[in-house]
């Protein structure tokens, strides 16, 4: 019994020894006032670690963004991927043209051969490499023909292209722009509220002068030169104001100007930078079809129409030279026609790629975006969750303590009481 | 024995009194007022004003578009922006400007009623000040106009610092920089070896992690020191000007030390 009565005698004087080391709430360097360091708090709060895995959670999208297999993000990335398709569209258009080149010269060495040959059996003799000659004279006039359609389509593709280049210009320009009047108005604000407040400050400086100069005038038995000196008073009051208030918006007005300046010059620069990118991205996409375009050409030149046979050969012979270069233009078509459905699918693979690509920005920021948003909002919640908690307990805390306000997120104290270590014990006590 | 009855009120009075005393004092001697900001922003006048001030910007832009194709030049185009940008500024001051000075106004009138010495925004606070949410929106939405107080703010025992302005103080700033490169720097770093990690996920997390150490390295290494001295600097400043505690800026909404530039000084 008696030991019991010294033990809590003992804790008793253990709590009274713990609380003196701190002022009391109305010691002048308190004053009522507290203090507690949520961010310090959060961490012995039990769930933190939830809170941590949701914000690893976030910085993992961060890792996604750095990986090599990660949807691109950056505009260097795509236009690196942009330059290895280009350059594996430029092999296969090679490799293309190339293989025609070859079969080409095939077919019309096995074309001499067999004219040759036929000439030979009609009794033509070695007098057969004129007509040869003749018939390998493509009609000039069907080669400008090709040529002059493959210029208009191209010439028409090439001012589509452009007229889509001046439009992402504008487009990137208009952006660019916006947000630097955004950022332009958002600081013309803050200079305007801050005028307001100066205003505000002046007129309660004057209001005390201001009341006893209305008083005064208020008075019917003034003499008319004293009521005019109290006018002249207040309006020097009222003028002086204005003065000290118009100089601020002055001051304000030449450093938002040069603040616009440098908004202006900024903004022009990234419009030039941005510029540049499409422009090579045009030119990129011209010179792409310029190959597309001559190897059309190419195939188109190589001879599709029948060959002109020389009037001086006897009809039975012309008619075997006709049959002969119809039966190797076939040949030659249905064997071209296989190397350019390789090139076409080919093609279609890359273009494929390319438009994944150009839109693998956009999808992949979405994607992560939306992402990124829920993760974003599961935090917010469960932070807000945790905050709400540790308020209610520095209230608890603070309520016992005798304090009247208690602060939190501050910069400095010159005194207070910090409950920091208090809410983490209550906070750390209740979920044990 | 109705003077037996005065006297046990009179005694219960006194022990009353006694109770209430030191919340009393204290409540006298915070002076700490705080407002919810984002209720008055939600006010209909407010609203309407800023649904005012966005009808005529829209407005304002098919305008400006209009006169932009005709532009010759650059300057004459930058000649226009400016005009324009004028216009836009004119109007919020006309609209937003007489409601933002009523509501300032009545701020002050509320605060020098209450005595109070600060009003600061309501998410710093965690227990206990005044709210002067409602008695603000009271005086904003009443009928005449709102009179300026003629006392100024009592003596605040909360100061303020204005973080943007010491983050121009020279070693500050020069510190932030060195560590934005070389942030940068290090990412550069880290997605080139990316690119050589492939498919490897072990060895893509290790570099990330190694990326995320070098940076928090560096950030104790060269941003710690200062971010100790500036709390120390206002600390030491706000026990040298009798204040209790210092407060961001942007969470003053009336009143309170300002100690930026003494805080800037004992930095340098």
């Amino acid at each position: 019994m008696r030991s019991s009565k010294l033990a809590v005698l003992a804790f008793a004087a253990l709590a009274v020894a713990g609380c003196a080391h701190q002022p009391s709430a109305d010691d002048p360097k308190v004053r009522g006032i507290g203090y507690v360091r949520v961010t310090d708090v959060l961490k012995k709060h039990p769930l933190y670690p939830q809170l941590s895995q949701i914000q690893d959670a976030i910085d993992g999208l961060g890792l996604k963004s750095l990986g090599p297999n990660a949807v691109p993000r950056t505009q260097a990335q795509i236009a690196q991927q942009t330059k290895e398709l280009n350059r594996e569209l430029q092999q296969a258009q090679d490799r293309a043209n190339g293989i025609l080149r070859q079969k080409q010269q095939d077919y019309a060495q096995r074309e001499q051969a067999a004219i040759r040959a036929a000439l030979g059996a009609a009794g033509a003799g070695t007098n057969g490499s004129q007509p040869v000659q003749q018939m390998q004279n493509v009609s000039s006039a069907q080669a400008q023909q090709v040529a002059a359609q493959a210029n208009a389509d191209f010439n028409a593709y090439q001012q589509g292209v452009i007229a889509q280049d001046n439009a992402a210009v504008q487009q990137i320009s208009k952006q660019l722009s916006d947000r630097a009047d955004r950022e332009y108005r958002q600081r013309a604000t803050q200079l305007q509220e801050k005028e307001s407040q100066l205003s505000l400050e002046l007129s309660q400086q004057d209001a005390s002068k201001r009341l006893d100069l209305r008083m005064k005038l208020n008075s019917l038995a003034l003499p008319d030169a004293q009521r005019k000196q109290y006018r002249d008073q207040l309006a020097g009051l009222d003028k002086n104001e204005a003065a000290i208030v118009a100089a601020q918006r002055e001051k304000d007005q030449k450093a938002l100007a040069d603040y616009q300046k440098q908004l202006q010059e900024q903004t022009r620069a990234q419009i030039t930078a941005q510029a540049q990118k499409i422009h090579d991205a045009t030119r990129s996409k011209l010179a792409s079809r310029h190959n597309e375009v001559s190897q059309q050409v190419a195939s188109q030149m190589q001879g599709l129409q029948p060959q002109a046979i020389p009037s001086n050969l006897p009809a039975a012979t012309r008619d075997k030279l006709a049959q002969i270069d119809r039966q190797y233009k076939d040949a030659f078509k249905a064997d071209a026609q296989k190397t350019i459905q390789q090139y076409q699918s080919t093609k279609a693979d890359l273009d494929a790629q390319y438009q994944a690509l150009q839109s693998a920005d956009g999808t992949a920021s979405v994607s992560a975006s939306k992402e990124l948003a829920q993760l974003q909002k599961q935090r917010d919640d469960l932070y807000n969750k945790m905050v709400d908690q540790i308020k209610r307990d520095a209230g608890t805390v603070a309520a016992k303590r005798g304090l009247q306000v208690v602060f939190m997120n501050i910069e400095g104290a010159g005194g207070g009481i910090d409950l920091t270590d208090d809410v983490e014990k209550d906070i750390e006590s209740l979920h044990q | 024995m109705n003077i037996r009855k005065t006297y046990r009120l009179l005694a219960a009075v006194a022990a009353l009194a006694l109770i209430a005393a030191p919340s009393a004092i204290a409540a006298d001697l915070t002076g700490v007022g705080f407002i919810d900001q984002a209720a008055i922003g939600a006010l209909p006048q407010f609203q309407k004003a800023n649904q005012q001030v966005a009808q005529y910007k829209s407005q304002l832009d098919s305008q400006f578009a209009a006169q932009m194709k005709h532009a010759k030049n650059p300057s004459d185009q930058q000649r226009i922006a400016a005009q324009f940008q004028q216009k836009f500024l004119d109007k919020q001051r006309e609209v937003l400007g007489p409601l933002f000075g009523r509501a300032q106004t009545a701020i002050a009138q509320v605060s020098a009623n209450q005595k109070l010495g600060v009003v600061v925004d309501k998410r710093i606070v965690v227990y206990g000040g005044q709210d002067i949410t409602k008695n603000v929106m009271d005086l904003v939405n009443g009928p005449g106009a709102v009179v300026p107080p003629s006392a100024t703010p009592p003596p605040a025992t909360i100061g303020y610092v204005d973080q943007s302005q010491l983050e121009n103080v020279p070693k500050i700033k020069q510190a932030n920089d060195n560590f934005t490169k070389y942030a940068s720097d290090q990412r550069a770093n880290a997605m080139k070896q990316m690119q050589g990690a492939k498919n490897d996920q072990k060895q893509q997390q290790q570099i990330f992690q190694s990326y995320q150490k070098s940076l928090s390295d560096q950030q104790h290494k060269l941003l710690d020191p200062l971010v100790q001295q500036t709390r120390d600097a206002i600390s030491k400043v706000a026990s040298q000007k009798g204040l209790i505690l210092i407060v961001d800026r942007s969470d003053v909404i009336y009143g309170g030390t300002d100690i930026t530039s003494d805080v800037q000084n004992a930095l340098k």
